[in-house]
């Protein structure tokens, strides 16, 4: 065979080996493109503009929605809230799940019914979860009131009174995201091997211990990857859970920035104050990120 | 030669006649679900049938909101329904939308549809400026439910339901049940809902706007923070505080459910679930009252609002569709469709033939309860206080009233602090809004 010819052959193959792997890409590009990129850059564009609710009067107004925003003083008290309400419910949140784990790691009969069960809150969707809990809620038919006014004689107005009501969306969250938790806590207690802890007992290292010392650190990129999962998941999808149970109220105590959003967006349709919104709340995300990877991510154990 | 070109012309002929007999579809947006939905594809289906020429689809497009935001979209896709059902409160939005053929135009046109048979009530809130901008369908105005069997208990004549607001009070106080220091039944229930606070305003004939509640000209300020607003804050904050009316929160589904189980006597509520309460009732073996909502004594009486939503109709710039869409409203307005739409809903009828149709076929002798219902409306005045308020961002608007009797509710404000407060965030909201339309 011709040299030249056998040399051409291979820079086909080269090329298109260099070429496959974009061309795979293709799909994934055009979906995100379509359906995230050019909606960021449509929302960021639309955050300098006023809109009337059908779009046929778009006015440039630079800052003023970011100006008018940041000047609120709801939206102040929002970002309060939302702090609370995320910070709460991760830390809490995550607390119960580890202990809910640690039980259904136990080797008793029937345990995987049990781990159905807390995993089961997962599957309902936050508007399910918001009316069921409304209705254990209920300040007189509800489950809940009903225990606590025998229990504590105590007639808990819990979602029309303040902080219960942002007590009782809290709780809610945690309950809704447990099983996902848990899911994940699970498979990490399960990949520690037996063996450290029958070291650790020999050494004469009691429970809290060896909880502390070799369970903690061995979960702790477990732990990491879930709480920006639940960062994600307060910060985005409460919204659904707020709107049946509070609806924001009482007062506005309970509006997390993404029910605000939704709320301008949805209901009172101002998009360009919406996107405005959105656009503060993806810068949140970033730094909230960036911090996580850059300093926290360091104190994470991997193995 | 010949003969190809009169296959050609035949085929021509037979294509074009064909496309001219095809029927003309209209897509029609409706926001409601469940026993609801069915019936409006009743209904659509038997246009469908009696209309040979004309396609009506109907598409469940989600609830009022999400209808409208769905409209929205579409039209800003290019693609927008022919007909869609809006809420009451989206009125000047989709005025202002610019995409919309008012009704106006077609009542003008068509001598064959008698604009008179709509009840002055209901047609009153769909006329902004003098013209009726969309067809009115599903209405209702709010009344009070009540425990007869409760009233019997606690020794109050159940055929004599309190008129004023402090027999009101006293009948509520009386209906309201403790053991042990704790409240065991209350004598009223509501969800917090800032159509309640709309409707005492029309009730004591109070205006919620300027400019006539925004129907002589837009909307540039909010008055309800007037004698008449503080009225209403106060009457109800004076019962949650002395425990006789407990909160039901927002939306309606809670307060509906203390009512239903019987742990609060009285409760306010739509007309449109009287359906519901009837059934709720029967299956507790309890008796189902209803009266029309009490009136503050010395201050002259107006009436009451409807809600409810409306039909659009979006301009497609096609002659064939507007035509159709057209017919299928004019006729769903028709006696003979409003009394199926009213009995199988709870909503009452828009056409005059229609409620007089039903009182003589003895509907309302056997469900007196529907007959209040109506019977409050057409009490009503027809003026801009009862003809309720216009303005672009009356979700706003009634969501920021909804916050202010919460927080004086939970003693975070005063009535007079809060409605001051609501007041000015209207005021804010009217400003923005209406500086897109300068």
């Amino acid at each position: 065979m011709h040299p030249a010819f056998t040399l051409a052959h291979q820079e086909v193959i080269d090329l298109s080996k260099k070429l496959i792997p974009y061309l795979l890409l293709v799909p994934t590009f055009l979906i995100i493109g379509l359906f995230i990129y050019y909606p960021a850059v449509m929302t960021f564009q639309k955050s300098f503009y006023r809109v009337s609710p059908f779009g046929n009067r778009v006015f440039f107004v630079g800052l003023k929605n970011f100006e008018s925003l940041f000047e609120s003083p709801s939206y102040q008290q929002e970002a309060f809230t939302t702090l609370i309400f995320v910070v709460v419910s991760i830390f809490v949140g995550l607390v119960i799940s580890l202990l809910f784990s640690l039980l259904l790691n136990e080797k008793v009969p029937g345990i995987g019914i049990f781990r159905t069960i807390i995993f089961s809150p997962y599957a309902v969707s936050p508007a399910i979860a918001g009316m069921l809990w409304s209705f254990l809620l209920n300040p007189v038919v509800g489950y809940v009131s009903y225990a606590f006014l025998r229990i504590f004689g105590v007639q808990t107005h819990w979602l029309t009174s303040y902080p219960a009501a942002l007590m009782a969306i809290i709780v809610a969250t945690i309950w809704q995201n447990l099983g996902f938790n848990i899911i994940f806590f699970l498979s990490g207690l399960q990949g520690i091997p037996e063996s450290y802890y029958e070291a650790a007992r020999i050494d004469g290292a009691g429970a809290v211990k060896r909880f502390f010392n070799i369970t903690v650190p061995l979960l702790s990129p477990i732990t990491f990857y879930l709480a920006i999962m639940d960062v994600t998941f307060t910060m985005f999808s409460s919204f659904g859970i707020i709107d049946i149970m509070t609806q924001g109220g009482p007062g506005n105590t309970t509006t997390t920035f993404i029910y605000r959003l939704y709320r301008d967006g949805f209901i009172y349709f101002n998009s360009g104050m919406a996107s405005a919104e959105s656009i503060v709340l993806i810068l949140i995300m970033g730094i909230v990120t960036f911090i996580y990877f850059k300093f926290v991510q360091k104190a994470v154990h991997y193995r | 030669m010949w003969r190809k070109f009169m296959v050609f012309g035949m085929v021509l002929v037979f294509a074009v006649s064909f496309l001219l007999a095809a029927p003309v579809t209209i897509r029609f947006w409706h926001a409601m679900n469940g026993p609801l939905g069915k019936m409006v594809q009743k209904l659509v289906n038997e246009f469908n049938q009696t209309h040979p020429n004309i396609v009506v689809k109907a598409d469940y497009a989600g609830s009022y909101s999400e209808t409208l935001s769905k409209t929205i979209a579409a039209v800003k896709g290019g693609n927008p329904p022919d007909i869609v059902q809006i809420y009451d409160i989206g009125t000047q939005m989709m005025i202002d939308s610019g995409v919309i053929v008012p009704i106006q135009k077609f009542i003008n046109e068509d001598k064959s549809f008698d604009v008179n048979t709509l009840i002055p009530q209901v047609r009153g809130y769909y006329t902004v400026g003098g013209k009726l901008y969309s067809m009115p369908f599903n209405s209702s105005n709010p009344v009070i439910y009540y425990n007869k069997t409760l009233f019997k208990k606690a020794g109050l004549n159940p055929d004599n339901p309190p008129t004023t607001w402090k027999q009101f009070e006293e009948v509520a106080r009386k209906l309201t049940v403790k053991k042990n220091g704790k409240t065991i039944q209350y004598g009223f229930t509501s969800g917090l809902i800032g159509w309640f606070f709309e409707q005492y305003m029309a009730v004591q004939n109070a205006l919620m706007f300027n400019n006539g509640n925004g129907r002589i000209k837009r909307a540039t300020k909010a008055v309800f923070d007037s004698p008449a607003g503080l009225r209403i804050f106060n009457f109800w904050n004076n019962m949650i505080q002395e425990g006789i009316m407990i909160n039901g929160g927002p939306g309606w589904d809670n307060a509906n459910a203390i009512f239903a189980s019987q742990k609060a006597a009285m409760l306010l509520d739509s007309t449109s679930d009287v359906g519901m309460m009837l059934a709720e009732a029967k299956q507790g073996h309890w008796e189902l009252g209803v009266m029309a909502l009490p009136h503050p004594a010395n201050v002259p009486y107006g009436g009451v609002i409807i809600g409810g939503a409306s039909l659009w109709m979006i301009n497609t710039h096609n002659t064939m569709k507007e035509k159709a869409a057209w017919e299928f409203l004019k006729w769903l307005e028709q006696a003979k469709q409003q009394v199926q739409w009213s009995e199988g809903t709870g909503y009452f009828p828009i056409n005059k033939n229609a409620i007089t149709k039903m009182m003589y076929e003895g509907f309302y002798a056997k469900y007196p309860q529907y007959l209040t219902t109506v019977f409050q409306l057409l009490m009503s005045k027809v003026d801009y206080a009862t003809r309720g308020g216009v303005t672009g961002v009356f979700p706003k608007i009634r969501a920021t009233i909804e916050q202010a009797l919460s927080k004086v509710f939970d003693h975070a404000m005063t009535p007079a602090q809060a409605l001051k407060w609501a007041q000015d965030q209207a005021d804010q909201a009217m400003a923005q809004y209406n500086s897109l339309y300068q």
